[in-house]
């Protein structure tokens, strides 16, 4: 009797060691938290990073700084292929499958935090987060259809396999979008809020230094917008000044030290040392006798290659021979989300092209720039006066030449965008030289880039866009961004 | 058959243990196979010492001591026999020693069974089958015996990871491994670590390492669900269920047999290098940093314009940077080194084991302890395995039965790193006038400067190996006791009821470093990395046991409940930047970040087992299980597992009894389910990094000055996940021909997997990278077919053939909807897949660019790439077939084990990459001249006219993937051993061996062993970039058994 007594408490044991709240208290994940326990401001800190780091510093910037003829791709693996423009590379949809991922997965961080402020939610009633959200939301959205054209938009990070939308949809709700991060700035600096404190790692959390920022990128919009829109110059020359009389002096990152956390160039070069100088870049700067040269262009190596000629096959596929820009060196470099010389330069191009004058943001953009130089290296440049007085004449074509050196910096995607631009109206203010742009007749130079390789094959409208067999990839060579005179 | 003879033997050994006198024994000892004498066969009394042999006419007469009822008589290559004395002079007929059908066979959960009666395949092994020898791997041992098991391993260095693989995978992503179960107890037998893309860092062993084969007494295969339902949840992959040794004879002393065996190995098959063409990316040019030797003949380099002497003071000699960067004159004379050959060591493992072991009435032991030394072949490389075990299992009384088994392992391993970080392609594209070896590897005096021929985005493999260390080392005991209680119910002899309760744990601790010295590829600073995992794995077992016989019927039943409780802390410390060189310890780090994870895992499951036999002709076993796990979401947590199977001795008809042809037939017949559980967690958010694309180190990681962050974590998980589903029917046929001299067995078997659970990979656009949920079918069609056949069956010699063979089809039949192909590992391109529509799995890459006949569209003249992957081919072969053919002569046994691959493809980087490095001998006719290829030009779509270099063309074939990809196909001398049995020497039995271990390969890839690639998960055996090579071993050893 005992001993069934014994066994019927054994059986009993085991029934309760599984029941459900037995169960879910094993599974219980400690390490991580689940969305609803964690307060956004610990998410804005990496929704920034990201920004600058996977975006607009990552490797969109190192491989499109190729096609603009500002760094030379060598080093005889993937930045060779970019640089001699085989198409294996530039349009197959793996080669930009981490940025595309990464992206997204910042604005999926960025998604929720815009829903924790929203009424009812944990961070409800926080204008200033919410807007430094919606600021980045434009510029992380604004970095991936200005590169892809049309992307997933209205259903992305809601379904699993959302739709394409138009570029010319999503511009106008990044234009509305940044409006609307304006006025919750100002509302917050008003109201002097300050919720994020030291988890913003770019303004302590300051709304109006973000209120500068969101007017700057209002203006990057609007230029970008200049081949569609005939009013856009003067919508971007209103909201570059307002940027300035917020107080607006640059976007970069400065969380970098360069012993445990590296600037992402600095990384990517000594990871890799994929990066050369450009003799396009350079020759530029030669020919303006420009201090910022030796600086860009450095023999590393000693091996007598300052920089290399664009698509130079022999130096392409040689490594650690071609010199490099000494910024690369540099982890502690700043990594800019949005210069200020870029502001000004934006400012100076649309003052330009709408009878203005503009000789104050060209000086203030050159000057700007020989700081940054300066900063980025370690090293110290003269004054920029004489070099300015030397230039000459600010036309057009100098103030964007101008801004194509200052942007030599870390802000070639700008440059890409600026170069497909002014193509589209009529006015390559750049030779580009590379002759690897032209093979067997056709088009190499990417006119955007391919979609990233996980929405090729998980999502069917994507895989359509993106085409297949030995198609598959070919409309960058042929199409045009819908902003840049494209239709897609 | 030798463990239900020794266990009658001692049950009337006991039954009749008052009757006892000492007397004069005498018999025949004649081979069952011709009933012909066998003289000089070998009778001992039970428990002694020493014994008598038989005369020319197999007589023996033998004066047996007084307590002492049975004989043990043995004979080179047969199976020994314990026979009782009678009274009468004694006929004892001995069998070969393969002999199996009467035996009793342990099936899941510790069920015996009569192997003829079962309704399922099942293979086993036993110790004499495995070749142990010059060898520390279990899946080494058993490669190429066993049909349906895929045996994957990744390399020949010590500790390197297997893949086994039963019947085709059931899981696109997750464990495909079998369950091991060690002396009734379910032991971790998977890798630690997922080596995950398995394209960073240094293979990491499975944790199967820690099972010394030369503890294995037999090893029983239960390939399909059927054989492993009992089991729940962990079984569907099949189970590999393990018996280690114990006492084997009845006798009064112990038994103790030592056996040491040495070998050397070599690599299997090595890269030799063209030596004609020097460093340099063109012909015209030498460079001495280049990553290429497409330069000029190494014999033209005096005259090269800028490094040649000839004609600058230095005629006949070049002038390398990187001699006087070592300190020595730049200026050398042209000559070639054996860089691959200079970097190998000769390696060397050693096995040692003692074990002392003994069977009386009620007790029997066995304890043993154990030592395997490995020293790679890659300088550096190595692995030290310590093991201690003790089981016993006495028979108190009638009722009551108690037993433990233990077994202490500590296992560590230095290992070598592959693809991004490898030191393979760096020997292997060494331009041979570079003298790798010769070379100091560091600038005098500065031992953080390396010095390469070419850049330092890879390490100078000897600085490597002077300077850095992947370490693995694991502490481990695993071990269970047991009681049986056989109540006394007096139901008469015909019905049986018992009570099994068994506790048992599998604890270990394991440890791992990397470490990367100031001045490393990559990592100047240096770091350290110290992680590992303490797991505590808990599994209670009890069962309740029933059996039964009426007339022509036996019936069996069983009830009973598995809890297994895992518990596991995970820890990760990194500290970066050194001080200082010379001390690589996390003390003399500056930077540092650490993580500390808890988890646990219950599985609890309730089962019964009802069998039923009918005249030794019939037998019917259905068995049922429903587990409760708590890795699955609320209310998705428990699952039931059906089986049923059906074995029919048709041989047991009146008509075809006794007959001389077909001495035993039997169809079978099985249908079971079972399925996997997933992983499943509330959605949450995570401490992100930045290390992933081209980043050689983690550049940013939290907290950054001085906060951290959260984020959504790129997994999304689906709360209504259930568990997946295998369904699985099998069918076959076993015959036995000529009195067993021809044994057949073919097994039929269909799975169909369905819901499987797997992190399907979602589009970017939706904000996560993937989703954990259910999605996706798979099915496999396996065939099996083994034949053995005794070809010579003589007192003095036979000769033995088994064949295996095996054909798995195991294909992905669909993905989630919209998704086209998974990724298993690999890099950004190319990758290991799972292509819907596909066989499983499959290669993915860039292909040539073709039209629609298939002919290459140039551009240019030189080959393009497509810029999407493709299908480059499915990686399982088209069957797989092991021989083993043994023979002995007297006391000489000579086996061989084959093993030979037909199809299957692999994508094989160092070849493909050193073809594009101009290093291969293949290479050679590219150097130099031009060419036109032949192809289609894509501008013009005429056939190409367009003249190029013969170098570029070269290049641009071998930089696209397909390219890479190659035919797996191969066959290969996996053992030969040759054992010498010495006559007795006093109470000592000697057995002396030689042997040889992956001898002959005859392989369509070129330069090396297809057997070495990247990896220890799904991917593995396939994916090969700078993989560390397989080798051959030659050994020899000895056994001594008193």
């Amino acid at each position: 009797m005992l001993k069934k007594l014994i066994y019927m408490a054994v059986i009993g044991l085991a029934a309760t060691a599984c029941t459900e709240d037995v169960m879910d208290n094993i599974n219980k994940d400690e390490a991580n938290p689940p969305a609803s326990a964690v307060n956004a401001k610990f998410q804005v800190t990496d929704a920034i990073v990201a920004t600058a780091y996977s975006g607009w510093g990552g490797a969109y910037a190192w491989y499109v700084s190729s096609y603009t003829e500002q760094t030379f791709g060598t080093g005889n693996n993937q930045a060779m292929k970019a640089e001699l423009r085989m198409a294996g590379e530039t349009a197959a949809s793996s080669t930009f499958d981490n940025e595309w991922n990464g992206v997204y997965g910042n604005l999926n961080n960025i998604y929720q935090i815009i829903g924790k402020c929203a009424d009812g939610g944990l961070n409800a009633g926080e204008p200033d987060l919410l807007g430094i959200a919606q600021t980045l939301w434009v510029l992380n959205f604004e970095l991936l259809t200005d590169l892809h054209g049309d992307i997933p938009y209205s259903e992305a990070l809601v379904t699993d396999q959302p739709k394409l939308d138009a570029q010319q949809d999503i511009y106008a709700d990044l234009i509305a979008r940044i409006g609307t991060a304006i006025s919750l700035l100002q509302q917050a600096q008003a109201e002097g809020i300050n919720n994020t404190g030291a988890q913003d790692v770019l303004y302590g959390g300051d709304p109006g230094s973000w209120l500068g920022l969101a007017y700057a990128v209002k203006a990057r919009l609007m230029l970008n917008m200049s081949v569609r829109d005939s009013g856009a110059l003067a919508e971007a020359i209103t909201a570059g000044e307002a940027a300035l009389a917020a107080g607006f002096n640059g976007a970069q990152l400065s969380i970098f030290n360069g012993v445990d956390c590296d600037n992402s160039w600095a990384a990517y070069n000594w990871s890799r040392y994929y990066i050369g100088a450009n003799g396009t870049t350079a020759d530029l700067m030669a020919e303006r006798d420009d201090p910022r040269l030796d600086i860009y262009a450095w023999d590393a190596f000693g091996s007598g290659y300052a920089s290399a000629p664009a698509g130079d096959a022999v130096l392409a596929k040689s490594t650690e021979t071609v010199g490099l820009p000494m910024w690369l060196e540099n982890g502690a470099a700043q990594l800019h989300i949005f210069s200020l010389s870029e502001l000004h330069f934006i400012l100076a191009e649309a003052k330009a092209r709408t009878s203005g004058d503009p000789t104050a943001n060209f000086e203030a953009g050159i000057a700007a720039s020989f700081a940054d130089y300066a900063d980025a290296a370690l090293e110290t440049l003269p004054d920029p006066a004489d070099y300015i007085a030397a230039l000459g004449e600010h036309t057009l074509g100098e103030i964007l030449t101008q801004k194509f050196i200052a942007q030599a910096r870390d802000e070639q995607v700008q440059t890409y965008n600026d170069l497909r631009r002014c193509k589209a109206l009529g006015h390559e203010y750049i030779t580009l030289l590379n002759p690897c742009n032209i093979q067997a007749g056709q088009n190499q130079w990417p006119l955007r880039l391919p979609y990233g390789n996980s929405d090729v094959v998980s999502n069917p409208s994507v895989a359509e866009a993106f085409g297949s067999g030995n198609s598959a990839g070919t409309y960058i060579f042929t199409e045009n961004v819908w902003l840049f005179g494209g239709s897609r | 058959m030798k463990k239900l003879i020794a266990l009658l033997v001692s049950l009337m050994v006991f039954s009749a243990l008052s009757a006892q006198s000492a007397r004069t024994v005498t018999g025949t000892v004649v081979f069952a196979g011709d009933n012909e004498p066998l003289p000089g066969a070998s009778v001992i009394p039970s428990g002694s010492k020493t014994g008598v042999v038989t005369d020319i006419d197999g007589h023996f007469t033998i004066s047996v001591p007084e307590g002492v009822n049975s004989l043990r008589v043995s004979y080179v290559g047969m199976a020994t026999s314990e026979v009782s004395i009678t009274g009468e002079p004694l006929l004892v007929k001995l069998t070969s020693a393969d002999n199996k059908l009467n035996e009793v066979v342990v099936t899941a959960l510790g069920m015996k069974r009569e192997r003829k009666g079962l309704g399922y395949a099942v293979q086993d092994l036993s110790a004499e089958d495995l070749n142990t020898d010059g060898t520390t791997s279990l899946a080494s041992a058993m490669q190429g015996k066993l049909t349906g098991v895929d045996i994957r391993p990744s390399s020949g260095a010590p500790g390197a990871s297997s893949q086994i693989i039963i019947r085709g995978a059931r899981s696109f992503d997750g464990n495909n491994q079998p369950l091991y179960v060690v002396d009734g107890m379910p032991v971790e037998s998977t890798p630690d670590y997922s080596t995950a893309a398995s394209v960073t860092g240094a293979n990491i062993a499975d944790r199967s390492i820690d099972i010394n084969p030369e503890d294995i007494e037999s090893i029983n295969v239960l390939k399909g669900q059927a054989a492993s339902a009992l089991y729940g949840i962990r079984a569907s992959n099949g189970v590999i269920v393990i018996t280690t040794k114990r006492g084997k004879y009845n006798s009064s002393k112990p038994v103790i047999t030592v056996s040491t065996n040495l070998s050397a190995e070599v690599v299997s098959r090595r890269f030799h290098p063209q030596t004609v063409y020097s460093q340099g990316n063109y012909l015209s040019d030498y460079n001495p940093t280049s990553s290429l030797t497409w330069g000029p003949k190494i014999t033209d380099l005096p005259n090269d314009p800028t490094y040649g002497g000839n004609g600058n003071g230095h005629d006949g000699m070049y002038y390398n940077p990187k001699l006087e960067m070592a300190g020595l004159d730049g200026w050398t004379t042209p000559q070639n080194y054996d860089n691959v050959g200079d970097f190998f060591n000769t390696g060397f493992t050693e096995n040692t084991n003692f074990n002392i072991s003994q069977r009386t009435d009620r007790a029997s032991y066995s304890f043993g302890i154990s030592n395997s030394y490995q020293k790679g072949i890659i300088p550096s490389t190595g692995m030290t395995r310590w093991g201690a075990r003790g089981l016993v299992d006495w028979t108190i009384d009638k009722q009551w039965k108690t037993g433990f088994s233990g077994n202490y392992s500590s296992t560590k391993i230095t290992s070598a790193p592959g693809a991004n970080d490898g030191i393979m392609n760096v020997v292997y594209s060494a331009p041979a006038e570079y003298n790798l070896k010769g070379i100091p590897y560091n600038v005098p005096g500065d031992p953080t400067s390396q010095i390469l021929f070419r850049s330092l985005t890879f390490n100078n493999p000897y600085w490597w190996a002077n300077n850095n260390q992947y370490l693995q080392h694991t502490n481990r005991f695993f071990g269970n006791s047991y009681v049986e209680y056989h109540p006394a119910i007096d139901w008469g002899d015909n019905m049986k009821l018992w009570f099994r309760e068994q506790a048992g744990l599998d604890v270990y601790t394991s440890n791992y470093t990397d470490l990367m010295e100031v001045g490393s590829a990559g990592t100047t600073q240096g770091s350290i990395e110290n992680y590992g995992v303490s797991r505590n794995i808990f599994n209670n077992l009890f069962t309740a046991n029933f059996t039964a016989e009426w007339g022509d019927f036996n019936f069996d039943a069983m009830l009973g409940n598995e809890i297994n409780q895992d518990n596991s802390r995970w820890w990760d410390y990194i500290g970066t930047n050194f001080n200082f060189y010379g001390m690589p310890v996390i003390a003399n780090a500056t930077s540092f970040s650490s993580s500390e994870y808890n988890r646990k895992s219950r599985t609890v499951g309730f089962f019964g087992s009802l069998g039923l036999s009918w005249n030794s002709m019939l037998f019917l076993t259905v068995t049922g299980r429903n587990d409760y796990v708590s890795t699955m979401p609320r209310n998705n947590r428990s699952f039931f597992y059906p089986s049923v199977s059906l074995g029919w001795v048709f041989t047991e008809l009146e008509g075809l009894k006794g007959n001389d042809v077909l001495s035993f037939g039997k169809l079978r017949a099985s249908y079971a389910q079972v399925g996997q559980a997933g992983t499943f967690y509330e959605n949450y958010y995570y401490v992100p990094s930045y290390e992933a694309g081209m980043y050689a180190y983690t550049p940013v990681s939290y907290p950054v000055a001085g906060v951290s962050t959260y984020v959504p974590y790129y997994v999304v998980y689906d709360p209504d996940l259930k568990p997946q589903n295998t369904e699985n029917v099998e069918a076959g046929i076993d015959l036995r021909l000529f009195h067993d001299r021809v044994r057949l067995e073919y097994t039929f078997s269909y799975q169909n997997v369905t819901d499987q659970i797997f992190t399907v990979p979602t589009a970017g656009s939706s904000g996560y990278q993937y989703k954990m949920t259910n999605a996706g079918k798979m099915r496999t069609l396996s065939h099996e077919l083994g034949i053995n056949v005794a070809i010579l069956q003589h007192r003095d010699y036979d000769l033995n053939l088994g064949i295996n063979f095996t054909k798995v089809d195991n294909k992905v039949v669909e993905l989630a909807q919209g998704v086209e192909s998974i990724m298993l590992g690999g890099f950004v391109e190319p990758q290991i897949r799972a292509q819907a529509g596909n066989t499983y799995p499959n290669i993915y890459g860039n292909a040539f660019k073709r039209d629609a006949n298939g002919q290459l569209l140039l551009k240019d003249g030189l080959p393009q790439a497509t810029s999407d992957s493709q299908d480059l081919g499915n990686c399982s072969p088209d069957f797989v077939t092991g021989f083993t053919l043994s023979g002995r002569y007297r006391r000489v046994n000579l086996s061989t084990t084959w093993s030979w691959q037909q199809g299957g493809r692999m994508y094989h980087g160092t070849n493909m990459t050193l073809n594009y490095f101009g290093a291969t001998k293949e290479s050679l006719p590219y150097h130099e001249g031009s060419m036109i290829a032949e192809g289609i030009d894509e501008a013009t779509g005429a056939p190409n006219a367009i003249e190029v270099s013969k170098q570029d063309y070269y290049m641009s074939y071998y930089d696209i993937t397909e390219s890479g990809v190659y035919d797996m196909s191969f066959l290969k001398l996996r053992d030969v051993t040759l054992t010498y049995k010495l006559p007795k020497i006093g109470k000592f039995e000697i057995d002396v061996f030689a042997f040889a271990r992956n001898i002959l390969l005859w392989s369509k890839l070129p330069n090396f062993d297809p057997e070495s690639s990247q990896g220890n998960g799904n991917m593995g055996g396939y994916f090969e970039r700078f993989s560390v090579p397989n080798t051959s071993s030659y050994g020899g050893g000895l056994k001594f058994t008193f």
